[in-house]
């Protein structure tokens, strides 16, 4: 038998909900919540343990939960892990990603994990394989012999098919196959297609880019958040924002603040001259005006916390990071719509 | 880069910066354009409510990629 | 101005005349044989008229031409010295085993004329006698048809059209890099051939473009492409249902200066808005810089107001998800893939080969590993004649 290790985020091991959302790495025997299920489906492999973690405690302290997870992973000498489904769950299914990548990476410990094709855990997997599910845990059913046949081609090894057909996330490998037309009557397709005003295209080029989403569709209903790359934060900058290639981002509660007054916000960005900013913080973070929009009806909700960091000589790479780490709590909070503040 | 990212995961995200061509290089898709780096909502609550307002309006159009609209003069 | 296309069926084929230096093998689609060192593949052709298949003076296009349905020919020829520097790569045609899907031409009776290199005669002295000699053995092939009824005649014609229709016209790539790199416009390598400009479509279904190209075998367009081309021949077929086909404009790509690059791509352009076409289709010829000339192209045509779909191989690594785009612009928003060239086909083993038994990587034909796409004639076909295509996995 393989011997597998399961993991799950606080919530699916049954350690508590978002209050337990700040345990630290844990160890739990066997399968565990929906890893009995994915036991069942699994043919060839046992669950020998589940390592469980809170949401915002790897979110929080990812170097040391990863320390922990790779040190209690080890000790299992498991030949594969499983992490998930985390189905849309932002913070979750980052955590997965995280963990499933450095398993591979550091301790040579083939993984899979699973999430829904929108999770912004997605954009840190790096080649993982990634068993597509549902957003919710409504596709629990489905989810779980998915993972347990993709499981079972990674440990045997066996060539995987089409991502349509095997139910995982296309990883980004091009590969042939013979389409329905020849190429040069598809080209005549696209190309009236493209006149008519629809544009596609069977290849893409260039720089990787994201299609804009849906509009929101009601505005006076949604929940909107408030994001800054222009460094703004408490006055005093307590938790030491850096002024310039900022090494994280932070969060800050608004409670039932309606403005952001001066004298209690200030802005940090070393790269413009903040005395507009400082003199009035909404200059750069306009809570006052969303606030105001919120209790016309033209806005529904403003999230009651804001993001902010510095913009300022930060590496691609990491403000990449930092945008998916952010993105992971915003969807995990239900925000709708983002009004993001750069400089 | 923040925007695009928190677009991936599907939320639509108005930019506003008063640099919008480093906005469209790194891929944001709805970018309002502001009046200056040290204060892109402008002075004035005026103003910042009539910016704030473009950029709600762009939350809820449909948009090409990388789209850059301005804010009408008062 | 109209032409007719008049196919006759295989079996009429003609027997091939007695010539020295050549090994003549027909073999069938099917047969598990493999044929390497292949140069070109040309289409049996004949006009009732007496004028020339492959016209080098005459117009083509016009009155009437018979082809022979199902049949091929295959010219071979592994050049014997490095005159200059040939940039060669080897060039198969499997016509059993999992590379038989790449050359859907070789599906029926390939007639292979194997060239033996003669001694004293230097690589480009081969290769025009190779070429001539093809391209005459497709016409004396063909010649019995003459005397038959044909199964089907296909009436090459634009007429007016509904003006509300849009209109479409192509722009097909074609190539010369010097000697061994030529394709030909009425026996001129196209580099001296006045383009880019407007022809009449029918002339490129009718032997006035003519093939001695001999590196990238699965990018480049070997002389049957342009004989049975599937874009003019959708093109002529949709007139006057989806679209008016506006014309089609020939131009050279592997221009040699980033200047003159620009130049071809803004009169390509130009020239398809003397068309008054509102779109057009794109092609390419082999690979590396010419996908420049092909993008360059596209830009043009686009800030002329001509929106535009190309079509492209890819050169995508298989274990990397790295983009296999040799060039892009940020107007090519509209790509047909022909595959990824750089995807490995199975090992197989044929029976026999022809043409020659040791790949130009000194393998041996019968026991060659995983060949890749790009070394099988016409696999990533890049006017779109066939179905091959990639996509994400």
């Amino acid at each position: 038998m393989v011997r597998a290790v399961h993991y799950l985020n606080q919530f699916f091991a049954g350690l508590g909900a978002e209050e337990a959302a700040e345990t630290p790495p844990t160890r739990l025997d066997g399968p565990v919540g929906p890893g009995r299920g994915l036991a069942a489906e699994l043919q060839g492999i046992e669950i020998v343990a589940t390592l469980a973690c809170g949401d915002d405690y790897f979110g929080e302290h990812e170097e040391d939960a990863l320390a922990q997870l790779l040190e209690l992973l080890e000790m299992e000498r498991p030949e594969l892990l499983i992490a998930g489904p985390a189905f849309g769950s932002g913070r979750y299914g980052f955590a997965c990603a995280r963990f499933s990548r450095t398993a591979s990476d550091r301790l040579g410990i083939p993984a899979l994990t699973a999430m829904h094709e929108e999770n912004p855990g997605v954009a840190a997997v790096e080649g993982t394989l990634v068993a597509a599910t549902a957003v919710n845990v409504a596709g629990m059913r489905e989810a779980l012999p998915r993972m347990a046949r993709l499981a079972e081609a990674l440990v045997s090894n066996r060539e995987l098919g089409p991502p349509d057909e095997e139910g995982y996330l296309p990883r980004g490998f091009r590969r042939n196959r013979t389409a329905e037309k020849p190429g040069a009557e598809r080209a005549v397709d696209l190309l009236l297609d493209k006149l008519a005003g629809e544009t596609k295209t069977e290849v893409a080029g260039g720089f990787d880019r994201v299609p804009p989403p849906a509009p929101v569709p009601d505005l006076s209903t949604a929940l909107l958040a408030l994001v800054t790359e222009a460094g703004c934060v408490p006055q005093g900058n307590p938790d030491r924002l850096p002024t310039i290639r900022a090494q994280g981002w932070l969060r800050y509660e608004l409670g039932r603040a309606r403005t952001l007054a001066p004298g209690e916000y200030e802005s940090v960005h070393g790269g413009f001259d903040v005395t507009f900013a400082n003199e009035d913080p909404n200059r750069l973070v306009p809570l006052d005006t969303v606030t105001a929009l919120a209790a016309e009806g033209r806005v529904g909700r403003i999230h009651d916390a804001f993001y902010t960091t510095t913009g300022n000589g930060t590496p691609v790479a990491s403000a990449t990071r930092f945008g998916r780490e952010i993105a992971a709590e915003l969807k995990d909070a239900g925000v709708e719509a983002v009004l993001l503040s750069g400089t | 880069m923040l925007a695009k990212e928190i677009e991936r995961a599907g939320v639509p995200t108005v930019f506003v910066t008063s640099l919008p061509t480093i906005a469209t290089m790194v891929g944001a898709n709805r970018i309002v354009r502001g009046p200056a780096i040290t204060h892109p909502f402008g002075l004035d609550e005026t103003e910042r409510r009539r910016i704030v307002e473009r950029a709600l309006a762009m939350l809820e159009s449909d948009v090409e990629a990388t789209t850059v609209w301005e804010v009408d003069p008062a | 101005m109209a032409w007719e296309l008049a196919s006759f069926p295989g079996g009429l084929m003609g027997d091939v005349p007695d010539l020295e230096g050549v090994r003549v093998d027909v073999v069938r689609g099917g047969d598990p044989v493999r044929i390497t060192h292949v140069l070109d593949a040309v289409e049996p052709r004949v006009r009732p008229d007496g004028r020339a298949a492959f016209p080098v003076e005459d117009r083509a296009g016009e009155g009437r031409t018979n082809r022979l349905d199902g049949v091929v020919v295959l010219s071979c020829l592994d050049f014997p010295a490095e005159e200059r520097p040939l940039h060669e790569q080897e060039s198969v045609v499997d016509l059993a085993g999992p590379g038989a899907q790449l050359t859907p031409f070789a599906a029926g009776t390939n007639v292979v004329l194997t060239f033996d290199p003669r001694a004293g005669l230097g690589n480009e002295e081969l290769e025009e006698w190779a070429r001539t000699t093809t391209l005459a053995v497709a016409e004396e092939l063909a010649r019995r048809t003459l005397d038959a009824a044909p199964d089907d005649v296909e009436r090459f014609e634009l007429e007016p059209a509904d003006e509300s229709l849009p209109s479409i016209g192509a722009v097909m790539q074609l190539s010369d890099l010097g000697p061994l790199y030529y394709q030909f416009l009425y026996g001129v390598p196209v580099g001296r051939a006045g383009l880019p400009r407007a022809v009449d479509p029918a002339e490129v279904l009718d032997g006035a473009v003519t093939s001695g190209e001999y590196h990238w075998a699965g990018l480049r367009n070997p002389t049957i492409v342009f004989q049975r081309n599937t874009l003019v021949r959708a093109l002529f077929l949709e007139h006057g249902r989806r679209l008016r086909f506006a014309g089609l404009v020939l131009m050279r790509g592997y221009e040699q200066t980033a200047d003159d690059k620009q130049r071809a791509a803004t009169a390509a352009a130009e020239t398809v808005v003397a068309l008054d076409a509102e779109g057009a289709v794109i092609t390419t010829d082999a690979g590396g810089n010419s996908h420049t000339d092909v993008m360059l192209t596209v830009r043009a045509c686009e800030r002329a107001g001509v929106r535009t779909t190309a079509i492209v191989a890819e050169m995508a690594d298989p274990g990397s998800t790295s983009s296999g785009l040799t060039d892009w612009v940020a107007e090519a928003d509209s790509i047909v893939s022909a595959g990824n060239a750089e995807e490995l086909v199975p090992s197989w083993t044929p029976d026999r080969v022809l043409g020659g038994d040791t790949l130009l990587d000194g393998t041996d034909a019968t026991a060659a590993g995983p060949i890749p796409v790009r070394n099988y004639l016409g696999a990533t076909n890049q006017t779109g004649q066939h179905a091959l295509t990639a996509t994400t996995w």
